[in-house]
């Protein structure tokens, strides 16, 4: 008796080239989802582990020393000088009312300031970066905030902390020396918790 | 012909000499306070901008760089004052032109040795071919030469 179905050999037919194709796509889609896997992991990785978008601390060679010069006229008429804060941490912001980040940051600025105004410990100032005065005054009225706000027309001021873009902000210790440099925006958590690092380095025996 | 060496060696010498004081002497250097601030501005980074100097930027930074440099002009500060003062607050990236201390005084400091060491390899082999023995033909050779001109003139 003859075998109706020899197994030696199968001469494939037209329509069997679609049944040996079904692993090969099978292991293609394997390999296109494990690639996609492995992008989306290491994304998502990206995305936690990278440094927030504010309370960026940023190192300057300013840092260590005496704060440059900042004194001049407000956007309310009267004036301000960093030498007349002394044995008061001094929060110096540059900001322009162009700037998104800014507006993002000034609701926590507020609330620093608002804080700090009880309690005497720290006073917050504000420079005006290549903007105009009238709408940073419709800013304020708008938004909130009574701190000062120097105005910085020939950009002096900016040169002398050396600011490329904004939002930036130092930290001044009560003996006026630049402690930390902030880009890209502040809260109000990160700069009390930078005051109370550097209260507590000064308490252990550094000098802020 | 041989006299005629060390005169073309104290021509070139001469030439050397004199483009030497014109280039020290006038430098193209600036000459008012307005030139001084612009081919200073030339040497500063605009600190907001990949790639241009603050005499070509409009960023804010760069113009308030240059007020800062013009103010300081006006003050009287000497062209490397001006400059500490920006790298005190910028940082060295903020000069085009490298210092001449640390690393950067590398990219001054290794064109001249290379020249120097080009100079003294080219001096070296100089003395090599002097020192050479000159060859001079034996009177083989000159049979040799005269057997094969004698051929060469013959029928």
């Amino acid at each position: 008796m003859t075998d109706p179905v020899s197994t030696e050999s199968v001469t494939p037919e037209p329509g069997d080239d679609d049944v040996a194709e079904v692993p090969a796509r099978r292991r293609t889609g394997l390999v296109v989802s494990v690639v996609v896997a492995v992008l989306a992991v290491g994304f998502v990785a990206v995305l936690a582990t990278r440094e927030p978008a504010t309370d960026r601390r940023r190192d300057s060679p300013l840092i260590g020393k005496v704060a440059p010069p900042l004194a001049g006229r407000t956007l309310d008429g009267g004036s301000f000088d960093i030498d007349d804060q002394q044995s008061r941490w001094v929060v110096v912001n540059f900001f322009a009312t162009w700037c998104v980040p800014c507006w993002v940051e000034h609701p926590e600025l507020d609330a620093f300031d608002r804080a700090h105004r009880r309690t005497g410990d720290a006073v917050l100032v504000s420079v005006l970066f290549d903007d105009d005065p009238a709408s940073a005054r419709e800013f304020f009225a708008d938004s909130g905030g009574t701190w000062p706000v120097v105005l910085d027309d020939d950009g002096l001021v900016a040169s002398a902390f050396g600011i490329p873009k904004v939002p930036e902000s130092y930290l001044v210790t009560p003996s006026g020396r630049v402690a930390v440099k902030f880009t890209g925006g502040v809260t109000r958590d990160g700069l009390d918790r930078a005051i109370d690092q550097l209260q507590r380095a000064a308490a252990e025996g550094e000098t802020p | 012909m041989r006299r005629a060496r060390p005169i073309a060696w104290l021509a070139m010498a001469a030439v050397l000499a004199v483009a030497l004081a014109v280039g020290v002497a006038d430098d193209g250097g600036p000459h008012t306070p307005e030139e001084r601030a612009r081919s200073l501005a030339e040497t500063v980074a605009c600190p907001a901008c990949d790639g241009q100097s603050v005499a070509e930027s409009d960023a804010a930074a760069s113009r308030g760089i240059r007020t800062l440099i013009a103010e300081r002009i006006e003050q009287g500060a000497s062209d490397d004052a001006i400059r500490n003062e920006l790298v005190a607050t910028w940082g060295e990236s903020i000069l085009l032109t490298p210092g001449g201390s640390g690393v950067g005084g590398l990219v001054w400091v290794l064109p001249v040795a290379a020249l120097v060491l080009a100079l003294a390899g080219v001096g070296y082999v100089f003395w090599r071919w002097r020192g050479m023995a000159v060859v001079h033909a034996s009177a083989a050779d000159r049979e040799l030469v005269d057997g094969a001109l004698a051929r060469e003139d013959g029928p």
